[in-house]
């Protein structure tokens, strides 16, 4: 798998002098206004900031959802703003995982296939033990046969957490995973993506608005009118949620 | 309320497009149909006013198949210039008009025919009578003298002050165009063109110099019906005198019932159609209804009650199949304008002139439009009414994909028992509600149909990957759905498999029993010339012809009844035709002596009925005695000798008298008719040969002896081709059915179809989803309105043979069944292409993106 054996690059991800523009003249809305970042490999990073600051801009940049205005990303050393649609698909699907706050899962399929949904479309297998740990890890063992329809929210995030790492991505993209989850169970998903970056290596970036998610991370970038106004190394749910408060005023 | 429904349908106008579509399409069709035939209705009966106006007395034939313009059947009596002369001379009457007609060409100067299929016409010089008027030119009043119809002048490039050369009976004839004419809107009176030939020529061209009408027809003073009265005095046997009044109701009703009868067809279909559309409809909303069940919680939440959601949904309904519905017969005015010039472009036409907008197709189309809307909109509104407020909480709409099990009771129950009616019944009623309680049954069952099919077809599409296991895992999502969208292509599935089933199978049978008579190879007839002994050797000079069986034939009256009797070699007859005795033998015929066909019940075949048509009532023997009735009124008794088996031949001979005593009833006529006996395995060329000596004789006809069969086989085809063709319209409506339907779960679908894409499915794969979807769907659709139409058309085959005792075996043409499977598949296909472009356009994120 490609980050297993690939050779140690420092970034898994980064964009530089990004720009991101809607609109144009008066009524142009710069929800990216030239942000140049790296996200490390191995780490879990979190992205924080008011709501509009260009959280969600940024993360579809880099992950190849959205183009940019101006300026690049990459994933790994790959520029992605060279890449076609088909390939920019390709890419998401052998080289990146994806968590939503929801619509996560493909109704018709049972949780096992939903799990399994990259690597089919990849035509690859998976590899049983990997997919046993995460399975077990998500503590989903015992619903795998059940359609999304008969599980509760909560558990139809952890199909989705375990979607997202059971073709050991590179990266894994996360927009708010915990937004509609109930505290607790957000926890349990927090937890588990913080025991994949650590157990296994996975590089994670979230967009968060919960300072107690964030804490979580090892790393939380705080974002402002689209550009990067801050970070903070080894957070507490109280300092991200003091930095926070300096947004307001 | 009707605030929020007119925002309601504006908001939705997208969704409602294919609704609107289907409807528009239908009534449209529906009106259409209507206004045109509304047209040829029209100007049929005009025509008769503008060809029997001023007719007070008209003496037609008793025998109703031999009206006029059936001038070519051999058995026709006339009516002779005594007969007219003692009409003429009755008190109050003052003016006539004769009909004789015949068969005439042309001779262009490099010696080819041309104009062959035209009609030569006696002049009728009373301006009352006279049906045509003269456009330029002057009418034919003089020896040698001929006007044309307008059509055939142009068509031909004939003008006034032509001479041409005109084949007649009499021969060659040298005749100058003097006018050109037309009747009434149209250009001829006769299909093939009207050639009117002066009093001073026609009875010579015509009918071999005799003064003889095949019907007169009389103006006067008075009461029509003492005019009748009187004239039935003189009026010669075989011929009836009928008021003026009665005779054109006749006509016109003839003329009437054909155009009705066209217009109910064609109006079957387009109800059909409509019917189909229904389906659509009823998708729509059903998809509209869930898709909106948040809109209606919300509402039901706020304090609607189910009676105002219902109304609204139906509101939605009415405005929809209104809006449809007007701009259907819009459509229809349109569509017939538009065919009208293309005909007119193409060189034909419409009859009639203008198309009128008959209130009755307007109205028509109208309520049928938005009665169809309405009550398909019933069920969705109903589900609406039902909405709880509850459901605006819900994240997405429940889909039901679960089927009670009284649907599959109901469903098991008419299948069973419709099938058991149709093959027990013995009326037409309990077999056609036995058909219609089987049908019933496999529409309630569609949704297992789907939900079975669709299982079953699932190893074979998840070999083509996640997006085939996709697609059928979609179409069970919402069996319900998928069946009606599959409905509705099942319908017009069902009955082109039945016509092409049923109608094949009977086609054969008739064709077979037909062609198990024997018959002569060629029958060679002259209308109003002869048969001479130069072209009888003419004839015997053709490559592989074998025998030349020359007979004489005259109408008479045998016992009242209109027929032929005829008189040639006993020997050329019996070896080249199929005319042998089945009682008494022919040998004996002499003075006195005749031979008659063989009219008892048990010799009556199915061959018979078709070509005679009718079936003399008193069954006749050896030893009876009949008297017979020349066109003169000479009356005779005969004993008959012997009776002749019915076959196609026999008929063509009718009774059988010695050439001596012949002779003595008609004079030393020559031959008219005459059998043709070609060696087995003559190629083409023979027949290219017969075909070229008749066309230098217009009084010739030549026909193929099993011509009857060619003939059925021929109009079933014709048929089975018509009917397809008009059920066409149905399927096609069912094809906007699968695009709605594929369009609208697309967009049900959308966040899905993001996800999909954002986790690595590429487009190509997407949208082969979407296609491999609607594929199936009309897979599903095709196949069982297949299996349906063929089990309808067998059991439908197996009642008729066990209540007519027919052996109709079923005929079941293979190749066409897996072409319209494949046609069906291929449609689904086609179906997809805008909802599978459709599908891949919203740029990913907005298709996550929630609300
Ligand atoms: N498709 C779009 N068209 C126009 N403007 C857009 C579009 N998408 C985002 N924006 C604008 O870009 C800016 C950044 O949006 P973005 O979604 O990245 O914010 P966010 O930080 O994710 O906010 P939130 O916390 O509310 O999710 C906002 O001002 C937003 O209005
Ligand atoms: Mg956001």
């Amino acid at each position: 798998m490609p980050s297993a054996s690939a050779p140690p690059v420092s970034t898994a991800a980064r964009a530089v002098d990004a720009r991101k523009t809607y609109g144009a003249g008066e009524a142009a809305v710069h929800a990216l206004a030239g942000v140049t970042v790296s996200f490390p490999e191995r780490e879990f990073t979190a992205i924080m900031g008011p709501s509009g600051s260009g959280k969600s801009t940024l993360m579809q940049c880099v992950a190849g959802l959205d183009r940019l205005t101006s300026g690049s990303a990459y994933i790994g050393d790959t520029d992605i703003s060279q890449l076609n649609k088909t390939q920019l698909t390709l890419l998401r699907r052998d080289r990146l995982g994806f968590i939503f706050q929801q619509y996560n899962l493909i109704p018709s399929l049972t949780a096992r296939e939903n799990i399994l949904l990259p690597m089919t479309l990849a035509g690859t297998r998976p590899d049983p033990e990997w997919f046993d740990t995460i399975v077990r890890t998500v503590g989903m063992g015992d619903r795998l046969g059940n359609l999304p329809s008969e599980l509760s929210g909560g558990q139809q995030q952890r199909v989705a957490v375990a979607r997202a790492l059971v073709p050991r991505p590179d990266i894994v993209f996360a927009d708010e995973p915990t937004g509609a989850l109930d505290s607790r169970t957000g926890i349990e998903i927090l937890s588990f993506m913080r025991r994949a970056v650590d157990e296994t290596g996975q590089t994670i970036v979230m967009v968060t608005h919960d300072p107690h998610a964030a804490s979580y991370a090892n790393t939380v970038l705080f974002l402002e009118d689209g550009q990067i106004v801050d970070s903070m190394e080894a957070p507490t749910a109280d300092r991200v949620l003091d930095r926070m408060k300096r947004f307001e005023g | 309320m009707l605030r929020l429904v007119l925002s309601s349908v504006r908001h939705n106008a997208g969704r409602y497009l294919a609704t609107l579509v289907a409807i528009v399409t239908g009534v449209g069709f529906y009106t259409a149909v209507g206004f045109i035939s509304d047209r040829v209705i029209d100007s049929l009966e005009g025509n008769v006013d503008a060809q029997y106006g001023n007719v007070d007395v008209a003496v037609i034939p008793e025998d109703p198949t031999t009206a006029e313009g059936a001038a070519h059947d051999p058995a026709e009596l006339r009516i002779s210039q005594d007969s007219v002369d003692r009409l003429l001379a009755l008190p109050g009457i003052e003016g006539g008009a004769g009909i004789l007609t015949g068969s005439v060409a042309f001779l262009g100067d490099d010696g080819r025919a041309f104009a062959t299929g035209a009609t030569g016409r006696l002049w009728v010089t009373d301006p009352d009578l006279d049906p045509l008027q003269v456009d330029s030119g002057e009418a034919p009043t003089r020896s040698g003298q001929i006007a044309v119809d307008r059509g055939l002048a142009d068509d031909e490039g004939l003008e006034v002050g032509d001479d041409v050369t005109l084949l007649t009976l009499a021969g060659k004839e040298p005749a100058t165009i003097v006018g050109i004419t037309s009747f009434g809107d149209s250009d001829a009176l006769d299909d093939g063109g009207t050639v009117s030939i002066s009093e001073a020529d026609a009875f010579d061209w015509l009918n071999s110099g005799q003064h003889e009408y095949e019907t007169y027809y009389l103006r006067g003073s008075g009461d029509q019906q003492d005019l009748v009265d009187e004239a039935d005095a003189v009026v010669p046997s075989g011929f009836r005198a009928q008021t003026g009044d009665d005779f054109r109701d006749d006509q016109r009703e003839t003329a009437g019932t054909f155009g009705n009868t066209l217009k109910k067809g064609l109006q079957a279909f387009a109800i059909l159609a409509l019917l189909v559309g229904g389906f659509v409809i009823y998708n729509t909303f059903s998809v509209i209804v869930a898709q909106r069940l948040r809109e209606l919680a919300v509402l039901a939440a706020i304090g609607a009650t189910p009676r105002q959601l219902k109304r609204s949904l139906r509101l939605e309904g009415l405005a929809i199949g209104v809006v449809g519905s007007v701009l259907g017969v819009v459509a229809g005015f349109v569509l017939t304008l538009l065919l009208d010039l293309v005909l007119r472009v193409t060189g034909n036409s419409l009859p009639g002139s203008g198309t009128t907008i008959g209130v009755a197709n307007v109205v028509g189309g109208l309520v049928l439009g938005t009665v169809i809307t309405v009550l398909s909109v019933m069920i969705p509104a109903r589900r609406a009414a039902r909405t709880e407020p509850i459901e605006a909480m819900r994240d997405a709409a429940v889909e039901s994909n679960r089927l009670g099990r009284t649907r599959g009771l109901i469903c098991l129950a008419l299948v069973v028992l419709g099938l058991a009616a149709t093959l027990v019944g013995t009326g037409i009623a309990t077999i056609g509600l036995g058909l219609l309680a089987f049908m019933a049954g496999v529409f309630v069952g569609a949704p297992y149909i789907a939900k079975g099919g669709a299982r079953l077809s699932r190893p074979l599409l998840e070999r083509v990957g996640m997006e085939g296991r996709l697609a059928v895992d979609n179409s069970i999502r919402n069996p319900k759905r998928t069946a009606t969208t599959a409905n509705a292509l099942l319908i017009g599935v069902f009955l082109v498999t039945l016509v092409a089933v049923a109608g094949n199978s009977m086609k054969d049978f008739a064709v077979g029993e037909v062609n198990k008579l024997q018959s002569a190879d060629y029958l060679v007839t002259s209308t109003g010339g002869t048969i001479d002994p130069t072209f009888v050797s003419k004839l015997e000079q053709v490559p592989d012809v074998s025998r030349v069986a020359p007979f004489r034939r005259e109408p008479v009256t045998i016992d009242g009844e209109a027929t032929v009797v005829s008189s040639g070699d006993l020997g050329d007859l019996t070896a080249v035709a199929n005319v042998r005795a089945s009682a008494g033998s022919l040998d004996d015929l002499g003075p006195g002596k005749i031979a008659v066909l063989d009219t008892r019940p048990e010799a009556q075949g199915s061959a018979v009925e078709l070509s005679t048509g009718s079936v003399q009532d008193q069954h006749v023997d050896v030893g009876s005695t009949v008297a017979l009735e020349d066109n003169r009124g000479h009356q005779q008794d005969f004993t008959v000798v012997a009776l002749i088996e019915p076959s196609l031949d026999s008929v063509q001979v009718g009774s059988l008298l010695d050439p001596d005593t012949f002779d003595s009833l008609f004079g030393q006529v020559a031959p008219t008719v005459a059998f043709l006996d070609v060696d087995s395995g003559a190629q083409s060329e023979t027949k290219d040969a017969i075909n070229d000596l008749a066309d230098l004789r217009p009084d010739i006809t030549v026909q193929e002896g099993n011509a009857i069969g060619q003939l059925i086989g021929t109009i079933f085809d014709f048929l089975i081709k018509a009917v397809t063709g008009l059920l066409l319209m149905s399927v096609v409506i069912a094809l906007i059915g699968i695009i709605n339907t594929m369009s609208l779960s697309i967009l049900e679908r959308r966040r899905e179809l993001g996800l999909l894409r954002i986790i690595g499915m590429t487009d190509n794969r997407v949208r082969r989803m979407v296609t491999l979807e609607s594929a199936l769907i009309a897979f599903l659709g095709t196949l069982s309105g297949l299996i349906s139409g063929l089990v309808v058309a067998l059991a439908l085959v197996l009642s008729i043979n066990r209540l007519s005792e027919a052996t109709i075996s079923p005929s079941v043409p293979y190749l066409e069944l897996v072409g319209i499977l494949v046609l069906g598949v291929a449609l689904g296909v086609l179906a997809a292409l805008v909802p599978a472009r459709r599908s891949t356009r919203l740029p990913v994120l907005d298709a996550i993106a929630a609300g």
